[in-house]
């Protein structure tokens, strides 16, 4: 007995990272990549699915929040929330080359957790302040204006930014661990166990509890989906919401999209209205009744009356050639990746025809999430 | 005998067609009639022959809209395309039996499109030749 006990000298393991800790881990990591290269790297229609991995990073967060109360030992923060002296004395053991063991996280380590969580919240949080002034879109559209979401879109850079540090530094973290502290962390995380050492502290033992996490999850999961839901459908701040006035869809949609009116200045539709008998290389002359009518109806629903992303960026027009949408420093950005081919296939006939590929431009709102580009345009 | 039988059997079947394809069109066609009797002492009715020639023809007043061809394309019964990408329904009554029945809007096309492609207004014999031709499609 005492033999063979003494030669079974493999050391036994224990549990540190429990199941939800580990799903939480690389379901983040996979997600946080996926919103990182669609924010960095990605076209104008690669909304939906940044939009897609945010929902997930947030749900994600708020499971990691209710975890860290009822998960396991730890995955408690109470057992990685550590004081300031704690921090330094890791900090002048790293710099005097000592090691001392801990089987969960370190006193960086778990601040780095609060880092990383922290800077998410406020990712998801700033995204959804662009996602409502500068689209329109989902919780805040009823209450951000253009600008508020434009100054947002900075701040949410910024933090995204500071994300890949912190991300960085956890790597080297782990890094540092793996060679000086002879730990296998990332195997660690897949199988959630370390060696177990007698001589490391054990922390006061929690046992987990994944019944109360559900029913606080779901609580609170679905008192923020509703919530998100009402504000939702509030109508967008300056969003038009009136069909396009119908003389207007008539007589200048025979020949072209009819333009909804907030894309253009009054200055843009006064220069256009003014000069119909030379319009872009035709006469499109209309009785002077009609011409009238149409300048009304423009002036007054012009880009200055709306707060939409168009009615912003299109704005600004191009000095050159001041009354075509197509020469505008934003709509040259944002198409540069479409060759001319595919905007003089039949299936859209020329630069203007934004219905072709944009299915919400009647609308004048332009949500990424509704490009098509057509079947005969795709080259 | 045989000769006029045929002649005779072709107006009964084809005149009632012929006045059903034009009759929409009839007051438009007057219109044009009075005024380019009005213009021309020697006007001596419209033909589909020169609208035909007519809607064919290349100008040189605009190199982006060279012929009412470059819209309508060279066939009136198909249906067109505007240089910003809209269809425009054929122009042949036949395929589209409202063509030419609301006179403001005829003159407003007529008035835009003489000018943007030959650079002139057009006289109400081309207007009248113009409809005859699309009518008789």
């Amino acid at each position: 007995m005492m033999e063979s006990n003494y030669l079974n000298t493999k050391p036994s393991t224990i549990q540190v990272w429990d199941l939800g800790v580990r799903i939480f881990h690389w379901a983040l990591l996979a997600a946080v990549i996926v919103a990182a290269m669609t924010g960095f790297f990605g076209s104008p229609d690669s909304l939906q699915i940044h939009l897609i991995a945010g929902v997930s990073i947030s749900l994600l967060v708020l499971f990691r929040l209710i975890w860290g109360f009822s998960g396991s030992t730890y995955a408690r923060f109470r057992t990685f929330l550590f004081s300031p002296d704690k921090v330094r004395g890791r900090i002048q053991e790293m710099l005097t080359g000592r090691h001392t063991r801990y089987l969960g996280h370190n006193p960086l380590g778990g601040w780095m957790i609060f880092a990383l969580l922290a800077c998410l919240t406020l990712i998801v949080c700033t995204g959804s302040v662009v996602l409502g002034g500068v689209f329109k879109q989902g919780p805040l559209a009823f209450v951000t204006s253009f600008a508020t979401g434009r100054f947002v879109q900075e701040i949410h850079q910024i933090f995204a930014f500071g994300l890949v540090g912190l991300v960085g530094l956890h790597l080297a973290g782990v890094a540092y661990e793996t060679v000086f502290g002879k730990e296998k962390l990332v195997s660690a995380m897949i199988s959630g166990n370390k060696p177990d050492s007698s001589d490391v502290p054990a922390p006061p033992f929690a046992r987990a509890r994944p019944f109360v996490a559900l029913i606080a999850f779901v609580v609170f999961g679905m008192a923020g989906t509703v919530g998100v839901a009402s504000f939702a459908a509030r109508p967008g701040l300056g969003v038009p919401t009136a069909a396009v006035d119908p003389l207007y869809a008539k007589e200048c949609g025979a020949c072209h999209f009819a333009y909804h009116p907030s894309m253009g200045t009054a200055a843009l539709w006064d220069g256009i209205l003014s000069h119909l008998d030379q319009h872009f290389g035709e006469d499109a002359s209309l009785p002077e009744a009609t011409r009238t009518k149409l300048v009304a109806y423009l002036k007054e629903n012009s880009s200055e009356h709306w707060d939409t992303r168009v009615s912003h960026v299109l704005a600004t027009a191009n000095p050159k050639e001041p009354l075509r949408f197509t020469a505008t420093r934003f709509w040259t950005r944002m198409h540069r990746e479409i060759p001319d081919k595919a905007f003089a296939s039949k299936a859209v006939g020329f630069k203007g025809a934004c219905n072709a590929c944009h299915s919400d431009a009647k609308t004048g709102l332009f949500a990424p999430q509704n490009i098509e580009i057509p079947e005969g345009a795709r080259l | 005998m045989k000769s006029r039988q045929f002649i005779a059997l072709s107006c009964i079947v084809l005149l009632p067609a012929m006045a059903y394809a034009g009759a929409a069109q009839k007051p438009i066609i007057d219109s044009y009639l009075a005024a380019a009797k009005a213009e021309n002492a020697a006007f001596s009715g419209f033909s589909a022959e020169r609208g035909k020639s007519f809607f064919l023809a290349k100008h040189d007043a605009s190199s982006e809209t060279p012929s009412c061809t470059t819209c309508h394309t060279s066939d009136p019964t198909k249906a067109g395309q505007t240089r910003a990408g809209k269809d425009v329904a054929p122009m042949a009554v036949s395929k589209t039996p409202d063509r030419f029945t609301d006179a403001e809007k005829v003159e407003k096309w007529f008035t835009r499109n003489c000018q943007s492609v030959i650079g002139r207004a057009c006289t109400a014999q081309e207007k009248g030749d113009f409809i005859t031709f699309m009518a008789s499609l």
